[in-house]
């Protein structure tokens, strides 16, 4: 028996809340405006970067993910209770192209404003659940700003995760090896500073450029990228450099489609470099990261990481998995 | 008693697959579904295991086992249409084989059960570790345990299972093969390949060396119907290391037939064997086949057909065969006859329209004899004598026979009747007789062996699903349906299996099949096998079989040696066919074969200006009797010459025309 079933056998509430699902970033990581400094060329330009044929693509890399699972099981009157699942690996792939694990950390527990349930519900919480993650109790009143509250909770979860992991795998990284982050390289200092580390971002809520330079990199062509520059990124404000490359043409689409913004160490081997780890992801669009509906910027190796995970994940409780939520009959 | 295999000396063999099932394909009680990683030595055929106490889904211990063989195999990526790959290959197929990562991919099978442990109660299999299935396994599996390793084992080993890199060898069930639980054994293959000859020729090697004591003494019949295909089984054909060592593990001796006797026809001068075993230093072997009147009269009607035997022609032949044949017989116009040849029965059908034309003194008189008219004597008499001239050589007019041993047959010993140069009358005429013959002598018990292996190729020719009803097939039919009570066994042999007669095929208990044509495997009959085991069919390398038995729920591939003899069409490069020599020096060398002391200018002397007729019919009967002297023997025979007299005046110099009956078309 599940410990949220021992929490409705002794009163609370069931219930079938699970957010829609999210294979990407927050907001919260990645939003806003943030100044970026030119650290190639005068003005941001657009770059060509090589073919496929003539890319070079190191011949062992690691590629990190995570993936995330939560939703509301119980209430103990107004007071939601979450269980959550957060997981990230490091799948490296050697010289014939196949993927194999090196590294994988899973969490699964609850969340809950432990000072708010009632006394023997709370108790029953404690006893049956290992593993609970306490939550500011101020917006349980407010039940949608709770679950963004919620939400961020599970992200800085596996955001933590994900930094364990790559933290790691950084230190032990061998000379001819490249480390592949799903997201921010300025997470963690310690990664944002390796030589043989990208930062791969599919969501660009957050804008580093304007004017002349926002429009040339939101309108670069396919196979190009812009002009190297400066970030400071993360709670760590770790600086790193960035660059657009553009996966796919974007006319008849839209301004962001294949357009990833990549990370790297901030140094001038970085922007040296550049061309070539944009030749190198342009090849990496190839094969199709479908059906993940953000195949045109999501590389093959961090979806099948994702996949990978997602096999591994623990499956949703029979309730959470009912397609209709109409009252039901009884018939 | 076959020792039971040591279990695999590895403590914990390593899983291969794991046993997956999901809503829209399940495991079932007689299918399940299992993925392997990509590199894999399993393939279509091979034999695996869920092993006891794998660990089901939910890591519980399982102490049921299931025994399957992989019946189907699928490959697929995570690729979602194909559509996916050509817009991430820009329409560039090279650009997709170039692509850093490779998809993810799986190898998922298909088996089909076999066998479970326990096997009550049926349930479906578990969720568990796959394992390859190791020696104790296949026996295990193909439920061979009951009797490879009972007090009186009935193994006969069919071939090596050879699939996911393992060799176990598999064993049919002899009473299952030979009767009495079931019998007959049918194997189909497209021709050329040298499979469907040469796997008969390993089996029967196989039974001879395995036929248990306690079930008595075995031989073969084959019948060679095309080419020189059986007739060197005497003789030693070339065997590589491989195929040496896989007789080791089968525990056959990878040599020739010991025992094998040889009959061929006589071509039509009566001499020359009519047959490709030719050879100065092989011919000494083949036995000559003639038949006289005694042993043709009784299968008539193979000869006759539906036209010719009516009603009344049928009673006078059965007057003749009760009354007349063997016997001493007056024919009531004086003569005194004893009927034993051809010759004879010419003689006593002249004595009688000689004798019915005298009393009828040239008038319109009888024209009955012993209630039989006239025109049903001479239309037998016609069909009758027919039959020596269209069956020349094997049917003699006035020899006597040389037959089969038909109560002194040995135990392990191949009898090859060569048949491939008769005209098809001939060999219904020989087919026939034999297995009349054959189930005849073992009702009585006395053809000196317990069971007879009969082997047929070309059942498509003697035993079609359609066409007319030959006696070939009704004797296919009869052993088919009534030969293993008798301890008669048919192995049969043919290109299209579809094509043969359903009661021939569906009666053999133990079906072997070679390399198969797809147009073949499209036929009904191959519906329940899987698309990719119909794929693996009609692939097969010369040497594997699939095979199916009573014992075994599923078919099985194994590899069989090549046999050891000497394959039909090296053995006429190897002993080339002598040419047919003149009249006397076939004699010479009939005669020298029975006695090597014999001077050819001899013989030659003597049978200078006799006719060949009665040559022949000293020479067969010194063959028959093998006397110690053949050539004084001969001499005797053949007899004094006798000088022709002159011909006495007959009263009537010419038969006049029986006027009642001068219309009939005889």
């Amino acid at each position: 028996m599940t410990w949220w079933q021992a929490l409705i056998d002794a009163g609370a509430v069931p219930a079938t809340f699970a957010p829609s699902p999210s294979a990407g970033r927050g907001p919260s990581d990645d939003t806003g405006t943030e100044p970026a400094a030119l650290v190639e060329d005068a003005e941001l330009q657009a770059h060509p970067i090589p073919e496929r044929s003539t890319a070079w693509i190191p011949q062992a890399v690691s590629f990190l993910a995570g993936i995330e699972r939560w939703s509301v099981v119980a209430y103990d009157g107004v007071v939601q209770i979450v269980n959550a699942y957060v997981a990230a690996a490091i799948r490296r792939r050697d010289r014939r192209g196949r993927l194999q694990t090196t590294r994988e950390r899973s969490r699964t527990f609850a969340i809950a404003p432990v000072k708010r349930m009632k006394a023997p519900l709370r108790e029953l919480l404690e006893q049956s659940a290992a593993d609970v993650e306490p939550i500011d109790d101020e917006l349980v009143e407010q039940p949608a700003r709770y679950l963004e509250q919620v939400e961020s909770t599970v992200r800085r979860v596996r955001a933590g995760l994900e930094r364990d992991l790559a933290e790691a795998c950084a230190q032990a990284l061998p000379a001819d090896e490249w480390l592949v982050l799903d997201g921010l390289l300025s997470r963690s200092p310690a990664v944002a500073r390796h030589p043989r580390a990208l930062g791969v971002i599919k969501s660009h809520a957050t804008q580093f450029l304007e004017g002349r330079g926002l429009e040339r990199a939101l309108t670069l062509p396919c196979g190009h990228r812009t002009s190297v520059f400066a970030v400071r990124g993360g709670h760590t404000r770790t600086e790193v450099y960035s660059w657009y490359v553009r996966l796919w043409p974007w006319e008849g689409n839209d301004l962001l489609y294949g357009l990833l913004r990549i990370e790297a160490r901030a140094d001038s081997e970085t922007v040296a470099r550049a061309t070539a780890l944009s030749g190198w992801l342009w090849a990496e669009r190839t094969p199709l990261a479908t059906p993940a509906t953000r195949w045109d910027r999501l590389l093959y190796p961090l979806h099948n990481v994702e996949e990978y995970l997602k096999a591994l994940a623990p499956r949703e409780p029979s309730h959470l998995r009912r397609v209709s939520r109409l009252p039901q009959t009884g018939t | 008693m076959i020792a039971r295999p040591l279990p695999d000396q590895q403590a914990s063999p390593a899983p291969i697959g794991r046993v997956v099932a999901t809503e829209l394909k399940p495991a079932t009680p007689h299918q399940f579904h299992f993925w392997t990683a990509t590199e894999t030595n399993i393939g279509i055929g091979a034999i695996v295991k869920v092993g006891a106490g794998s660990g089901g889904e939910g890591g519980e211990q399982e102490d049921r086992v299931v025994y399957g063989v992989v019946t189907d195999g699928f490959a697929y990526s995570d690729l979602a249409t194909p559509l996916h790959d050509v817009v991430g290959a820009e329409g560039d197929p090279t650009r997709a084989a170039g692509a850093p990562t490779a998809r993810q991919e799986i190898r998922y099978w298909t088996a089909a059960v076999l066998r479970q442990t326990p096997e009550e109660p049926l349930q479906p299999v578990p969720l568990g570790l796959v394992y390859v299935a190791d020696d104790a396994d296949v026996a295990q599996a193909l439920r061979m345990d009951a009797f490879l390793y009972s007090p009186a084992p009935t193994a006969i080993p069919i071939g090596l299972y050879t699939s996911a890199g393992r060799e176990a060898p598999v064993y049919l069930d002899a009473d299952f093969l030979l009767g009495p639980e079931a019998a007959h054994l049918n194997i189909s293959g497209v021709s050329g390949l040298a499979t469907k000859t040469s796997a008969v020729e390993f089996l029967l090697g196989s039974i001879f060396a395995h036929f248990p004591a306690h079930k008595g003494r075995i031989a073969a019949l084959c019948f060679n119907v095309k080419g020189p295909d059986l007739c060197f089984l005497d003789q030693s054909g070339d065997l590589s290391d491989e195929d040496r060592r896989r007789y080791e593990r089968l525990d056959v001796p990878p040599a020739p037939f010991e025992r094998v006797r040889f009959y061929a026809p006589l071509k039509a001068d009566g001499v020359n064997l009519n047959t490709l075993r030719t050879h100065p230093d092989l011919v000494g072997d083949v036995e000559p086949l003639t038949w006289g009147l005694q042993e043709v009269v009784d299968f008539a009607e193979v000869l006759l057909n539906r036209d010719d035997i009516d009603a009344k022609a049928d009673a006078f032949i059965d007057f003749l065969r009760d009354r007349v044949l063997g016997r001493t017989f007056e024919d009531g116009f004086g003569g005194t006859h004893r009927v034993q040849t051809f010759a004879d029965l010419d003689r006593l059908f002249r004595s009688i329209f000689d004798g019915l034309e005298i009393a009828s003194g040239g008038r319109s008189g009888s024209d009955t004899w012993r209630t039989h008219h006239i025109a049903t004597i001479r239309k037998v008499r016609n069909r009758l004598l027919n039959i020596s001239t269209r069956c020349k050589g094997l049917v003699t007019d006035d020899g006597p026979s040389s037959d089969l041993p038909w109560s002194e047959f040995t135990d392990r010993t191949v009898y090859v009747i060569d048949i491939a140069n008769v005209d098809p009358l001939g060999q219904d005429l020989v087919f026939t007789r034999v297995v009349s013959k054959l189930r005849e002598q073992l009702e009585r018990r006395e053809l000196g062996v317990d069971a007879v292996i009969v082997f047929v190729d070309e059942l498509n020719k003697y035993a079609p699903g359609d066409g007319t009803e030959t006696y070939v097939k009704k004797m296919l039919l009869d052993i088919s349906e009534r030969g293993r009570y008798l301890g008669l066994v048919l192995f049969g042999a043919e290109q299209f299996r579809s094509q043969v007669h359903r009661r021939v095929v569906g009666n053999a208990g133990t079906q072997l099949f070679g390399r198969m044509d797809m147009d073949e495997l499209a036929t009904p009959g191959y519906q329940v096998l899987s698309p990719a085991t119909k794929s693996k069919l009609a692939t097969l390398p010369i040497g594997e079989l699939m095979v199916r038995h009573p014992h075994f729920t599923q078919p099985i591939f194994v590899r069989f040696p090549k046999p050891p003899v000497l394959r039909g069409r090296d053995g006429v490069e190897r002993f080339p066919p002598a040419a047919d020599v003149p009249f006397e020096d076939a004699v010479v060398r009939q005669l020298v074969r029975l006695d090597r002391r014999i001077r050819p200018n001899q013989v030659k002397d003597l049978i200078a200006d006799r006719e060949p007729d009665d040559v022949r019919r000293a020479l067969a009967a010194a063959r028959r009797t093998r006397p110690d002297d053949a050539f004084a023997y001969f001499r005797k025979a053949l007899g004094n010459r006798i000088t022709a007299e002159a011909p006495v005046p007959r009263e009537h110099q010419a038969v006049p025309p029986l006027n009642q009956i001068s219309d009939e078309p005889y």
